[in-house]
């Protein structure tokens, strides 16, 4: 084998043949990751607006939830390279392509309900993207889906709880044991240092 | 099977599984395609979303477009064209998004024809949609 040949990989024809339109997902994968990590820069700086009493409370939870994001991003990217997948090389195409909006903050800023509403959506998006993931891989392909899950997972955990947050519905929150804590998808990918 | 301009066509569903108004997914190949009817004319297009990539089999038809279910994005069945860009501002407070990630492509849109009571589809996109 010379060097720079790739030889048949296995665990790529075997999803082939199981009907996974592997280009597809690699771009469903991109989408996916790409909305992970701009939603981690972007609430950091949701997070730093929580400010006065009201927002001192809920700044935790952001916490949680913008690590636990970034810990998302870091779980499926070394999935997508093994699919043969990579990250667009400039950034600025990275985030063009997410799969969903940008959460950025609002100008009334201050409102500390209308940071929820950003956060609640951002949480929404996320669990139809990988709802998307998970339908596509679900029997076909065990290694995407089971880290596709156990982000699904913490997604729909985060949209409860700023679901309780805003109409105060019972989330069944509890603190996490750590800030971004991950309690699904902690022990996935190489990139996570947990 | 072949279309007029040369596309083979498959077959995918009954006549019976299309009534006025409905649609399903159907896969030809390794390409997940949404057929339908409405208006009573069929139609065909890839399930993708050409935004970001949402099924749209999940979505909903208002008339004549199918709107997803992901960003409410609207393009028509028929000549695949973007008909309504949603905006994801919730409230006047909210910033809009970077044109470069609202932009979208059109549906792909296939040949689909039935006879004898079933339904056929063509993989040959249509290059103008």
């Amino acid at each position: 084998m010379t060097k720079g040949t790739v030889p048949n990989i296995v665990a790529i024809e075997v999803l082939k043949k199981n009907g996974v339109n592997v280009e597809k997902l690699k771009e469903l994968l991109t989408k996916g990751v790409g909305a992970e990590f701009t939603t981690y820069y972007y609430y950091t700086i949701l997070r730093m607006h929580c400010t006065g009493l009201d927002g001192e409370g809920i700044k935790e939870i952001v916490e949680d939830a913008r690590i636990e994001d970034r810990n998302h991003f870091e779980a499926m990217v070394p999935r997508l390279y093994e699919l043969g997948g990579s990250l667009p090389r400039d950034i600025r195409k990275f985030a063009d392509q997410a799969g969903c909006p940008d959460a950025y903050l609002p100008d009334n800023w201050e409102d500390i309900n209308s940071i929820l509403k950003v956060l609640l959506e951002a949480e929404q998006c996320a669990i139809r993207s990988w709802g998307e993931v998970c339908d596509m891989t679900a029997g076909k392909d065990p290694r995407t889906y089971d880290i596709a899950q156990r982000i699904m997972q913490e997604e729909v955990e985060h949209e409860a709880w700023f679901i309780e947050l805003l109409s105060k519905r019972p989330s069944g929150h509890f603190r996490r044991k750590f800030a971004g804590q991950s309690p699904h998808t902690g022990a996935q990918g190489s990139l996570i240092h947990l | 099977m072949k279309d007029p301009n040369g596309a083979e066509l498959r077959p995918v569903c009954k006549s019976d599984d299309l009534l006025e108004g409905a649609m399903m997914k159907v896969t030809v190949g390794s390409e997940d395609i949404l057929v339908g009817r409405k208006g009573g004319k069929l139609f065909a297009c890839n399930n993708s979303c050409p935004h970001k990539g949402a099924s749209l089999s999940k979505g909903h038809m208002d008339g004549e477009n199918i709107v997803c279910y992901m960003h409410g994005y609207e393009y028509n069945v028929f000549t695949g064209k973007l008909e309504k860009m949603m905006s994801w501002k919730k409230e006047d407070t909210w910033i809009e998004q970077d044109p470069e990630w609202r932009k979208s492509g059109p549906l792909v849109l296939y040949p689909i024809s039935e006879e004898d009571g079933m339904v056929y589809v063509g993989l040959k996109s249509n290059p103008d949609s």
